[in-house]
């Protein structure tokens, strides 16, 4: 291949990057005491909501922005973010079904292949759209209001089930936990809640689309789950964003909770918009994600593809409480251009016998930068607890950088933690082979990663697995001459 | 008014002990050629100002988050008086297949009285700076404190004290058959020492050296455990290994269970040459090693091999860095600790392939065994590649002696005792191993099972 050839091919063009033209409910841009209070007010939300947030802001101001990660960013203005941007509601009443909510936003959802509509809508996914700060719409509430299974915006949950809110909310990732924690649990605007009974298992699998719209909008959103005795969830994230040329930041946090034998499964492919081949624009992904393992034999289960965002910091996390309990991470991040994502997990084992399986893959092309960073920690107690990391990275051009920072601590005797890594890239011989058999190099480095993701893709449900290999390749083509 | 910006005045902050041991530090002397005394003044005086501008790490600093110093810092080390040892003390160090080319420093002096080297060939030099050939091809100054990170607060701290310089040097195309024992002793006092050991190995293009370093307390008995006074050992030595040479250099370190080590070993390697370590770190209530190889051409090969044994409440950490810059490069580091009682081990390996160092052969593995339920073990292996035609490869486990292996030799009539001391036997002889002395190998896998064995429970 022709060094043109790969140039015209490396900038596909970013497919979500359009703008939806929307009346917009939105607060002026800065941070204060008083911008706590009003969209606490303006969600109507119940009183220990309202002080939730004011001790988390409170704590934020005490704070300084962690500069650990393998990353590097201008400094963000904090004043300058808008923090509520939500579109405009027609009345200011609550809509009463799907057909009322504004056309020009279900077609956005429509465009990035996620129909709302009845006759639409993917048969065994119920979604929950997020556009900027509000929640949109969640399909097939009923039907899952039969089994059980609350899954609604958090906002709603903060009027409907207010008492399930404020027992599980802050608990796994507690307010002053990080940074960029605490500025979301002191401003976050909306997100999923989820909430399965004992013994329930969820009927169809459970998806939240999240969208940023507004050019000068930071996108807060929490996501809580609880699983109780014995349930079992699947759940599913995707996400993108408009093409600007300014940094958006988006700091979420999303907090697991498994009760005894409990399952949850937790899967995201983060699309966000990367910025352009020059590193101009694109997301900021600090994210805050974790998983409280808090019953016996339960088992958190994190699958992500991460393609997407300018710069992610990102570590799904699993507390391994509960005795036999397991915790698994599965990653695929891949970066190219200027993206720069510092990413991996960890996997604090406290109980006995825990059991935590880490499976890592990192490609990394163009000019990117791509980390792992994951600990393991074995606690006195965690009798015979094991682990098993492997992270493998890839690199496709020679100014592409791989790095594995793993911590492992050990404070147990019994405990077994295994880490292996590699780095490679794809060989001329197997380029070769492929040729020989009369396929394309194209097509071959598309076959060569998805058998590098294979193990991950395994984790994803079906119709996703499809999807992120797709968008890998689609990501990839050309960038090896 | 010219105001003068200093990036380092800016962030001036006080360290009272630190400016302490600067203060011991700087009244140490040291005799050296005149034609050289305006050099080395420059040198501490630079020091000093580095020293003087930055404070003593804490467990805040990433690099020392595992690693507490705050017992160090409850004791005020003073420069130790000068001091001697009878020979019969001495021959408990003395290797057999280097015992007429033994160099030995007692706290970081040189004692040509104990010293043997009638075995050396010609093209070699093994002295101190003073007895240095006052010849243009043993410019040492070119030398001594000619690496990166030279900065570092204890590497710093030792250039602005350091009683003398021990130096091995191989001229070009001189291969030196022999081991050369490098010995470091340390007479404790009962008022805390402060002891700053300085060495310079160099090997000139085309030569090869092989070097025994050992750091011991000069006690007859097993150093490991006896409470001497507490002092504190700051070495530094750094090793230029030039075009083709090849240097094979064991390090062992068996402080006095009451001393702290913070020792140094740089390493420069020029195009082609060889440098293979085997880093056998045993003693000392507190022991950093940090290991530091830096890459200035293409076709290098490094092998790096360390085994740390703690038990008590000891703490070993090792960091090691290696810092490729050219092509070709093959590198290899095992690295491994046993851990036993309420010792801690800690172990932090660095790797950077930037994108100058293509076709790098880059293998890392760390290995660790807890003996005891309170044993502990922190390790982070690190790579950072941004190089695509290269091989990397890191590995860290961590785990007891394996159930199944101890079934599998008690199934052939070995009893649970025997069993387990062989698999530890096996364990550090990976290591120990690539010791090129037979008589070294020996004593130290003894030492390990005479470590081991006792607290069987």
């Amino acid at each position: 291949m022709s060094a043109t050839s790969v140039k015209t091919l490396v900038n596909q063009p970013y497919k979500y990057g359009f703008i939806t033209d929307i009346e917009a409910d939105t607060l002026p841009p800065g941070l204060s005491e008083e911008v706590v209070r009003l969209i606490s007010a303006k969600k109507n939300e119940p009183e220990f909501m309202l002080e939730f947030r004011l001790k988390a802001y409170r704590q934020w101001l005490t704070m300084s922005e962690p500069n650990w990660a393998h990353v590097g960013y201008p400094p963000i203005d904090y004043q300058k973010i808008i923090y509520y941007s939500a579109p405009k509601k027609k009345d200011g009443e609550k809509l009463a079904s799907l057909d009322e909510v504004d056309p020009a936003l279900l077609e956005t959802f429509e465009k990035l292949g996620i129909p709302l509509s009845e006759q639409k809508r993917l048969g065994n996914v119920a979604v929950d759209a997020i556009f900027d700060s509000v929640s949109i719409a969640t399909t097939f509430k009923e039907k899952l209001g039969e089994a059980g299974v609350i899954f609604c915006s958090i906002s709603e949950a903060l009027q409907e089930h207010p008492e399930l809110v404020e027992k599980y909310l802050g608990t796994v990732v507690p307010i002053g936990d990080n940074y960029f924690a605490a500025l979301n649990s002191a401003v976050f605007s909306d997100g999923s809640f989820v909430y399965i009974p004992k013994g329930v298992t969820c009927p169809m699998e459970l998806s939240t689309y999240f969208r940023i719209n507004n050019g000068d909008t930071g996108q807060f959103e929490r996501t809580l789950i609880v699983a109780e005795e014995g349930a079992s969830v699947s759940y599913l994230e995707g996400c993108t964003a408009p093409m600007y040329d300014s940094n958006q930041l988006h700091a979420a946090i999303v907090e697991l909770v498994a009760l005894d034998n409990a399952d949850i499964k937790y899967s995201t492919v983060q699309n966000w918009y990367a910025g352009d081949e020059n590193g101009k624009g694109g997301i900021y992904n600090f994210v805050t994600k974790r998983g409280l393992c808090k019953g016996v034999n339960s088992k958190i289960s994190w699958t992500q593809v991460e393609t997407g965002s300018a710069i992610t910091w990102k570590y799904p996390s699993c507390v391994l409480v509960g005795d036999n309990s397991v915790g698994e991470f599965y990653s695929i991040a891949l970066t190219n251009n200027c993206q720069q994502a510092d990413t991996g997990t960890k996997m604090v084992h406290i109980g006995r016998n825990t059991r935590s399986r880490i499976i890592s893959k990192g490609i990394s092309a163009g000019n990117s930068q791509n980390s792992y960073r994951g600990l393991v920690k074995m606690g006195p107690k965690a009798k015979g607890a094991r682990n098993y990391s492997q992270c493998d990275s890839m690199l496709i051009g020679d100014r592409a950088q791989a790095n594995t920072f793993p911590y492992i601590q050990v404070d147990n005797q019994t405990a077994k933690v295994e880490h292996e890594a590699s780095t490679s890239k794809i060989g001329e011989d197997q380029l070769f082979y492929f040729a020989q058999r009369g396929i394309s190099s194209e097509d071959a480095i598309s076959m060569l990663i998805s058998g590098f993701c294979k193990d991950v893709f395994n984790q994803l449900p079906m119709e996703f697995a499809a999807e992120a290999d797709k968008l890998l390749s689609l990501k990839l083509e050309g960038t090896v001459g | 008014m010219v105001i003068f910006a200093d990036p380092l005045n800016a962030m001036l902050q006080t360290d009272a002990y630190l400016s302490d041991l600067l203060r011991q530090s700087q009244t140490q002397t040291i005799r050296v050629r005149s034609e050289i005394s305006g050099w080395l003044q420059e040198l501490r005086q630079k020091a000093a100002y580095e020293v003087a501008h930055q404070q003593l790490p804490t467990r805040r600093d990433e690099e020392w988050q595992f690693t507490d110093l705050s017992e160090l810092k409850a004791i005020a080390f003073h420069n130790p008086p000068a001091v001697n040892i009878d020979p019969e003390t001495l021959a408990s160090f003395t290797l057999p297949e280097a015992r007429h080319s033994q160099v030995v420093f007692i706290n970081g002096v040189f004692a040509p009285e104990l010293s043997d080297l009638s075995a050396l060939p010609p093209g070699v030099f093994v002295g101190n700076l003073m007895g240095l050939p006052l010849e243009a091809n043993y410019d040492a100054i070119k030398y001594i404190a000619h690496q990166d990170d030279a900065s570092e607060v204890f590497t710093a701290l030792n250039s602005t004290g350091f009683p003398d310089v021990a130096v091995i040097w191989a001229e070009a195309n001189v291969t030196v058959e022999m081991p050369i024992h490098l010995l470091w002793l340390t007479v404790p006092t009962p008022n805390p020492a402060l002891i700053q050991p300085r060495g310079l190995i160099i090997a000139d293009p085309g030569s090869s050296l092989t070097v025994i370093e050992q750091y011991g307390v000069a006690i007859a008995a097993c150093s490991d455990f006896t409470n001497t006074p507490p002092y504190l050992n700051n070495a530094v030595v750094e090793v230029f290994t030039r075009d083709n040479a090849r240097v094979n250099h064991t390090r062992y370190q068996r402080e006095s269970g009451s001393g702290f080590h913070i020792g140094k070993t740089v390493v420069v390697q020029e195009r082609d040459s060889h440098y293979t370590t085997q880093s056998i770190n045993f003693g000392a209530k507190l022991s950093r090693h940090h290991l530091n190889i830096w890459q200035k051409g293409p076709n290098t090969e490094t092998y790096l091999n360390g085994l740390t044994l703690a038990d008590h409440s000891q703490i070993a950490d090792t960091h090691s860095l290696i810092a490729l810059n050219h092509p070709h490069g093959i590198t290899d580091q095992l690295h491994k600790c046993i851990v036993d009682a309420q010792a801690h081990a800690i172990f932090s390996g660095k790797v950077f392939v930037p994108q100058a160092a293509q076709q790098t052969q880059a293998a890392q593995l760390n290995r660790n065994l807890l003996l005891s339920p309170q044993a502990r073990v922190n390790t982070q292996p690190q790579l950072q590649i941004t190089a695509d035609n290269v091989k990397c490869t890191h590995g860290a486990t961590v785990s007891q002696i394996d159930a199944d292996e101890l079934f599998y030799l008690q199934s052939r009539g070995i009893n649970a005792e025997q069993a387990r001391d062989l698999l530890l036997d096996a364990f550090a002889a990976e290591v120990l191993d690539r010791i090129p002395l037979a008589s070294l190998r020996q004593r130290l896998s003894q030492c390990v099972a005479c470590r081991t064995e006792e607290l069987f429970v």
